[in-house]
């Protein structure tokens, strides 16, 4: 006999919790991440080539007062080897100190035709 | 030749066995470090550009070391003066800026606060601005750029 009231009913649809954002919004959501990720590293990228602008110019200012007191030591040092083999070979009969008697920094310059001696 | 002399303890001063010819007119090098010079290269470059630009031309004459020694101690005079001046007029905030910059692996992007407060002071006391040449034009040049993706710990 059944109860008084009836039998419950029967459970039959199938229970299944709420699981999560749906894939569109998940491939929505990389997508919107990945755009913004992407439009940093542009923005970066054109930053960084700024950056070596600053800093390769920085250097370029300096380059003619480093130049300066490097030649002015290079040539400190080349009248004093000079003085050097000169008293060196005071002695020696025709020895001739023009043998070192050459530009102590042998590059050429680009816009100049090298030097026929 | 076998033992190590330190020149900081020498009791004598240090005299330079061979020193420049006396023909040649003497000048006080400038003896200032790296980060002090990167601090002030922009300014260097626009407050001497007259000099350093003749003493790069003379320099593409002939590359000899003797050939553009006057030309290269107007460059170090002018040097001597910018720094005097900028220690005279902005001492905090050149020291603070490369001092920044000497504890930052020397890269300006660290400084930029420091950089910022130097370059009013500078621009108001001596009227110097850095310009960075060959920056696309119409842009806000990248050492006054508000947000800026590189920066390091300090802003």
């Amino acid at each position: 006999m059944p109860p008084p009231g009836g039998f419950e009913a029967i459970k039959y649809k199938r229970n299944l919790p709420l699981r999560g954002p749906s894939g569109l919004v998940i491939l929505g959501g990389v997508t919107a991440v990945c755009a913004y990720g992407f439009y940093r590293l542009g923005k970066g990228n054109l930053e960084k080539r700024e950056l070596q602008r600053e800093k390769v110019w920085s250097r370029i200012h300096l380059v003619p007062l480093l130049l300066a007191e490097g030649d002015r030591d290079a040539y400190r040092r080349q009248q004093a080897a000079l003085e050097r083999e000169r008293e060196i070979m005071k002695d020696v009969p025709g020895w001739e100190i023009s043998r070192l008697q050459i530009p102590l920094i042998l590059t050429e310059s680009p816009n100049e035709a090298p030097k026929s001696t | 030749m076998s033992r190590y002399l330190d020149p900081e303890e020498s009791t004598k001063p240090y005299k330079d066995p061979t020193p420049l010819p006396a023909d040649v007119p003497k000048v006080k090098e400038l003896g200032v470090t790296s980060a002090p010079l990167k601090s002030a290269a922009f300014f260097l470059g626009a407050f001497c550009k007259d000099y350093n630009e003749d003493f790069m031309l003379c320099k593409a004459e002939n590359r000899d070391s003797a050939h553009c020694l006057k030309e290269g101690r107007r460059v170090t005079r002018c040097a001597q003066d910018l720094i005097t001046k900028l220690r005279e007029n902005c001492l905090s905030e050149f020291e603070k800026h490369w001092n920044c910059l000497e504890y930052n692996n020397q890269e300006y992007y660290h400084c930029r606060k420091d950089e910022r407060e130097l370059n009013k002071c500078v621009f108001e006391k001596l009227g110097l601005t850095k310009t960075i040449p060959g920056a696309p034009a119409g842009k806000t040049p990248i050492h006054e750029v508000k947000n800026p993706v590189f920066t390091g710990v300090q802003k």
